[in-house]
């Protein structure tokens, strides 16, 4: 059965919102040995990429990048990979799949806001992995410190920036399942997508200037290639504040064209049996 | 015999029939294949980048390194076009979906293996061949060296499969619906296992040789192909295979004593 397309909500109020993300967040701690096993699990990757380059870096330098350099890239890459991953994007992919989303034409509730709540909320959930294994690292590592105060804040804000970024980028994906009605491979291409062209596989710096180019025209090097960059000083603050206007832009950009995405791709929902 | 007979019938027809649903949504088969592919090509470029940057690392060249990640692509294709439903056991023991399969006359574990085809497997085993070859030409490895490789690859298949499904296994204790402890030694793999073993600290070395074998998947191939390491070395990973089948297989039997069925 086709539905018709179903005005878009966008006025329910702010407690929906918060009431959605905090279920997310208790739905993914409802598993407390998963969860803990997942931020156990999550410092192996920071300790493998630092025994890595310090083999290839050496006393000398690659791509302008230092050991202690090095280290705080390393160290804000896991951070902001930690946040990226935290994100349940099969709960939204199955609402689709599964047709559940037709119930959700029903409610008055805006589903792109619902959904991104969810996310946060979801994303929370890592959190204290990201701040308790960045401030061990931090002690154990001793890594560069940020070029200036200001650097430091601007960075602080330009992670901040990952969350709505996360979400977005996540939405968009699902929003494909309307056509593909799997969610699999989308998610695995969207992974590769975003660990590769943010930097977290390995510095946007090192890349030749070509991919460099697609890489910054893309919003996936905001993930860990802004934030280091804003820390280690490798651009000023004008640029750091250009990078995160950057950031806002491509937030409105996508939150728009998945409003867009959203009006054609409701006119395809199939419900079981249909 | 005829225990291993009826399993294999079970696991063949089970297969087949994931094959036919597959063949019924072509799109999705093509996004999981060129997702997998994708990854490969990643890997690939990742190796690129590096070697643009300096041109050994701890001694191996890129060539070398293309094999060591051919390897890799190859076990986890394998893995995927194999064994792909294990990582569904966290889902179906929370949802109390192994009662079903208990009840049925055919080992569990075949079944589970059996119940999902990971297409990004052929991604990943297509371009896992295509860096093996082309680090092998480029390195220089002798031809007679071939079957041994076959043998490699046999081997490496068994392991990460082995590997794997006993880590999914965990979750009859660990319950949630992400494999967390697999998706952990499939990361412990892609960060170490992608570089030469010994830029890594004693213990890692240790762990992944006679702890966790993965050593065995890709890294002592390579140390065998390329004359780093004795040929007597070219028992290890057979003795690995084994090992890893039958701690699937003992991991699994202690995991269905312990089951419990959902809703309790």
């Amino acid at each position: 059965m086709t539905v018709a397309a179903s005005p878009v909500r966008r006025g329910h109020p702010f407690s929906v919102d918060r009431a959605l993300a905090v279920l997310s967040l208790k739905r993914k701690l409802a598993y407390k040995t998963t969860w803990i096993f997942s931020i156990a699990g999550g410092a192996w990757p920071l300790l493998a990429g630092l025994v890595v380059w310090q083999s290839i870096i050496g006393d000398g330098q690659v791509g302008g990048y230092d050991w202690a350099a090095m280290r705080a890239y390393l160290i804000i890459g896991f951070l902001t990979a930690t946040i990226a991953w935290g994100g349940s994007d099969w709960d939204m992919a199955v609402r689709i799949l599964d047709g559940l989303v037709a119930i959700d034409l029903t409610k008055p509730v805006d589903f792109q806001r619902a959904r991104a709540s969810e996310y946060v909320g979801s994303m929370a959930s890592v959190v204290p992995t990201a701040v308790l294994g960045t401030v061990a690292a931090w002690f154990w590592f001793d890594p560069q410190p940020p070029v200036s105060a200001t650097a430091a804040v601007l960075t602080a804000v330009s992670i901040l920036f990952i969350f709505p970024l996360a979400f977005e980028i996540s939405y968009l994906s699902v929003l494909l399942c309307f056509w593909t009605r799997r969610y699999h491979g989308i998610q695995w291409a969207k992974d590769g997508f975003l660990t590769f062209f943010s930097g977290m596989m390995v510095p946007l710096a090192l890349m030749p200037g070509w991919l460099q180019a697609v890489s910054w025209s893309l919003p996936f090097a905001h993930f860990t290639a802004t934030p280091s960059s804003i820390y280690l000083g490798r651009v000023g603050t004008a640029g750091a504040l250009g990078l995160i206007a950057l950031e806002l832009a491509w937030v409105v950009a996508m939150w728009v064209i998945a409003r867009l995405i959203w009006r054609r791709a409701v006119k395809k929902v199939t419900i079981h049996g249909g | 015999m005829t225990a291993i007979a009826h399993a294999g019938g079970v696991y063949r027809r089970s297969i087949v029939a994931q094959l036919r649903a597959i063949v019924e949504y072509p799109a999705d088969f093509w996004i999981m294949a060129a997702s997998g592919a994708f990854w490969q090509i990643l890997q690939f470029a990742f190796l690129s980048v590096l070697f643009s940057q300096v041109p050994v690392l701890a001694g191996w060249a890129f060539p070398e390194m293309l094999m060591l990640a051919g390897f890799l692509g190859l076990a986890a294709g394998a893995n995927a076009l194999l064994s792909d439903g294990a990582w569904s056991t966290g889902s179906m023991v929370i949802k109390g979906d192994m009662d079903y399969r208990i009840t049925r006359p055919a080992p569990v574990l075949i079944q589970v293996a059996s119940a999902h085809i990971g297409m990004q497997g052929v991604g990943e085993f297509a371009l896992g061949t295509a860096m093996l070859v082309y680090g092998w030409i480029a390195a220089g490895v002798s031809p007679a060296f071939i079957p041994a490789a076959v043998l490699f690859v046999a081997c490496a298949a068994a392991i990460n499969l082995g590997l794997v499904t006993a880590a999914c296994g965990a979750n009859f204790w660990i319950k949630g619906t992400g494999s967390y402890i697999a998706f952990l030694l499939v990361d412990l793999q892609g960060k170490t296992m992608s570089m030469p073993l010994k830029i890594f600290p004693f213990g890692v070395k240790a762990f992944v040789t006679f702890v966790v074998p993965l050593a065995f998947v890709n890294f002592v191939p390579v140390e065998v192909l390329t004359g780093r390491a004795s040929t007597w070395w070219i028992v290890g990973p057979p003795l690995a295979a084994v090992f890893s089948i039958g701690l699937a297989a003992l991991v699994y039997r202690a995991g269905l004593r312990a089951y419990d069925s959902a809703g309790h």
